[in-house]
């Protein structure tokens, strides 16, 4: 009997024991994330659920939202305006991500060999990135402004017609993408360069004994060995374009007229400044949250889509 | 990481309604009665909630208002709460959704539609009745809407003239605009002021239209841009009802064939071009421009930037019609405010709409025209820079609102839309007018027609 009885003290004990420290240890550790969990509750998860509500609303934020079902989704699909955002917000995404991408991997590459001064280079290259829209605004207006920019000057020089660059529908976006990356590719460097910084050095020795040249080396090692990187960026920059806001509303008319961001004949109008035009200027709160919404979902899809056509490129050592 | 992008939307959102809300819940006791030692109730305190849009040399001198207001209202404690105008009204709408919106705050003239017809203001119509005399003001009624109720009261009115630097008129010896002047006139007058890079007026061969250097006029959206030309031309934008439009008409197409000619020739800025300066509004302090359609706040601008100016009536349409826009920006009274808090609302209201002390010290700042008649046309306000303000008053004979309602700002943006196409171009004036047509009923049906 006392042994029959002891031993399932014996097991009993640690276990009990065991639970009670988690538990204590769960304790402690709900309180140390409470600040979190509260914050996260309250702003996140609720402001999830209203938007979700209000999507589903026609909301003015002066009266309490009026339940309209999917008209706010039935709206959006058949606004002509919805399908140029979001064909524009492709476009920018389309030029943007690649170009970033391989100029900042190049970029990082000519910046992780020996040189003189290069941590000058590397800050030079970096100095965009934590200034703000505002201040790029007025650098970039010194270029591609179409009275006194540099841009034009060059171009009358040249006995060539002025340009009106960001009020060009044709050239809006390409313009925006080329500032974008210029204001980017420090910050996209950075990482790459990290990942450079792990590249065995043993494994281009090898290739170097085979005799590969620089070029060989750079496309059969460099390339695969950072793939990981790569998708890191590839991952962040796609949702950065689809979240550009500041730029487009600064540099194309929201600072000076709310109803205006958007370019000429909306041809920078991207997701981000429809709903705030919808939603803040025009107090359609319901339509901005489907709109909202409807962002969400597509950059959920494009996120799965990258992590799974990952396993077909990405390599991991 | 997924949900960063509807985050933005949502969680701005979220937050303001949110503070709000803890904002409401710490002010719930407004209204307190103050005692005496001896425990007598003397008189009824009230707080009162003032809202305004302010830049800091305003808000000194709102305070001082404020201050003055006080001390003839001893049983009235104003407290204030102001910030830059975009701000403002963003604070406001989230205020106004959770129940905490100021007593009486201070409105753009053409969001005072918004507002009433969203059920967030006070109908005034009785108490105008009561305290103020109609003769005695100016533009009361710009605030009168369709039904004939009253949502508020102008606490300073801005009205268009033709602004015209003198300087750059006798460098191009051209002679000064008149009050008899056309549209047709004034450009006539524009392409003799209008001067390429390399020094050659509109009216000689060799102008270069894509280097400007001076414009004739300058032209920017609706109130400094083709409200007034339509308008003197006969057309408009909405019918009297304010929920039809009537853009798509042989009126609107001359006035708009006048502007789109004017721009390719480049005697006007294009809104592109207009985008080369760092603000819509520098063209004419900035010596770019010979000539502005500008309100009475364009003076500041203009006196500042010390140039050799003066105003004189806008012209007159091919029918002789005139037409001068007016924003009159105003004090409006939460609905929400009942009781000692309305009554209190109202007195300033009156305060600032009666006393003569309050028109002359806001009217020194030299943002708007006075409300008050008496004021408006004293010498205090007539005196100074520019030399012809007289033409500002006598342009209320033939000033008209910008077709304001509740969806004001969203038509505005429809509308400009497709003009500004035409503007740059694009598309002829009557494409551009068959949409802006469209569109804007479009709006104006998804509001009113429910």
């Amino acid at each position: 009997m006392g042994n029959t009885e002891l031993a399932p003290t014996e097991v009993k004990n640690p276990v009990r024991r065991r639970r009670k420290r988690l538990n204590s240890d769960g304790k402690w550790g709900l309180l140390m994330v409470a600040p979190y969990l509260v914050h996260f509750i309250v702003f996140v998860l609720g402001s999830l659920i209203a938007s979700l509500y209000f999507s589903f609303s026609e909301y003015d934020i002066l009266n309490p939202p009026k339940w309209t079902g999917l008209d706010n989704y039935t709206k959006l699909f058949n606004e002509p305006i919805f399908w140029k955002a979001l064909g524009n917000t492709l476009y920018f995404a389309v030029l943007f991500v690649p170009l970033q991408t391989i100029l900042a991997l190049i970029l990082a590459s000519a910046l992780n060999q020996k040189l003189r001064g290069l941590k000058l280079f590397r800050l030079a290259h970096f100095l965009p990135v934590i200034s703000s829209w505002t201040v790029i605004l007025y650098v970039s207006d010194a270029f591609f402004n179409t009275r006194f920019g540099l841009a034009n000057d060059f171009l009358t020089r040249m006995g060539l017609d002025p340009q009106t660059w960001l009020q060009d529908p044709q050239l809006v976006i390409p313009l925006l993408v080329l500032i974008a990356v210029w204001k980017g590719i420090g910050y996209i460097m950075v990482i790459f360069l990290a990942g450079l910084q792990n590249v065995p050095s043993d494994v281009y020795e090898a290739a170097e004994i085979d005799g590969a040249g620089t070029f060989r080396k750079f496309l059969n090692i460099t390339v695969p060995l950072i793939s990981g990187t790569t998708f890191l960026v590839v991952v962040l920059s796609t949702i950065s374009t689809f979240q550009a806001f500041e730029q487009i509303y600064v540099m194309t008319g929201g600072a000076q007229d709310a109803t205006a961001a958007g370019g000429p004949n909306n041809s920078s109008l991207v997701l981000m400044i429809y709903l705030y035009r919808e939603g803040f200027s025009f107090m359609r709160m319901g339509y901005a949250s489907a709109i909202a919404w409807v962002l969400f979902v597509l950059l959920f899809i494009l996120t799965i889509v990258q992590v799974t056509l990952q396993k077909k490129w990405v390599h991991y050592e | 990481m997924k949900h960063l992008a509807f985050k933005r939307g949502a969680l701005i959102l979220a937050v303001l309604l949110f503070s709000s809300i803890l904002l409401s819940a710490c002010s719930s006791s407004d209204k307190e009665k103050e005692v005496t030692p001896s425990g007598e109730a003397v008189q009824e305190q009230v707080e009162l909630r003032l809202g305004y849009y302010s830049s800091a040399q305003t808000d000194a001198k709102m305070q001082e208002l404020v201050k003055k207001f006080q001390d003839s209202h001893p049983n009235i404690k104003v407290k204030t709460e102001s910030s830059p105008y975009g701000q403002f009204f963003q604070k406001l709408d989230t205020q106004i959704a959770a129940g905490n919106a100021p007593d009486v705050w201070l409105s753009d003239g053409v969001l005072v539609p918004k507002y009433a017809e969203r059920g967030a203001l006070k109908d005034l119509t009785d108490l105008i009745g009561k305290d103020l005399k109609h003769d005695e003001y100016y533009g009361l009624d710009f605030n009168k809407d369709t039904n004939g109720k009253y949502w508020g009261v102008p606490q300073g009115i801005q009205i268009g003239v033709l602004y015209y630097n003198k300087d750059m008129f006798d460098a191009a010896k051209v002679a000064y605009p008149t009050t008899d002047w056309t549209w047709d006139d004034l450009k006539a007058a524009a392409e003799k002021l209008t001067l390429d890079s390399n020094g050659k007026y509109a009216t000689d061969a060799a102008f270069d239209g894509k280097k400007v250097k001076e414009y004739g006029l300058t032209f920017f959206s609706i109130t400094e841009g083709w409200m007034p030309v339509l308008k003197s031309f006969g057309g408009g934008v909405l019918d009297p009802t304010l929920q039809k439009s009537i853009i798509n008409s042989p009126e609107n197409k001359k006035a708009l064939d006048w502007i789109v000619d004017g721009m390719n020739r480049h005697l006007f800025p294009t809104p592109a071009d207009l985008k080369s300066f760092q603000s819509n509004m520098a063209p004419f302090p900035s010596k770019a421009a010979a000539m502005r359609i500008g309100i009475y706040a364009r003076t500041m601008d203009a006196n500042n930037a010390g140039l050799n100016y003066d105003v004189t009536l806008l012209p007159k349409g091919p029918d002789g019609k005139r037409f001068s826009p007016v924003i009159a920006n105003s004090w409006v009274i939460n609905k929400k405010a009942e009781n000692q808090v309305g009554d209190a609302a109202w007195e300033w209201v009156k305060f600032w709409a009666t006393t003569d002390e309050a028109q002359k010290e806001w009217a020194s700042l030299g943002e708007a025209v006075p409300v008050k008649k008496s004021v408006a046309n004293s010498e205090q306000f007539l005196n100074g820079k520019p030399a012809n303000k007289q033409a500002f008053l006598d342009s209320f004979e033939f000033a008209g609102t910008l077709d304001v309602n509740a969806v004001w700002s969203e038509w505005v943006g429809k509308f400009n839309e497709s003009i500004n196409r035409a503007f740059q171009g694009e598309i002829p004036a009557d494409q551009a007018l068959s949409t802006a047509d469209k569109d804007v009923q479009q709006v104006l049906n998804e509001f009113y027609k429910k």
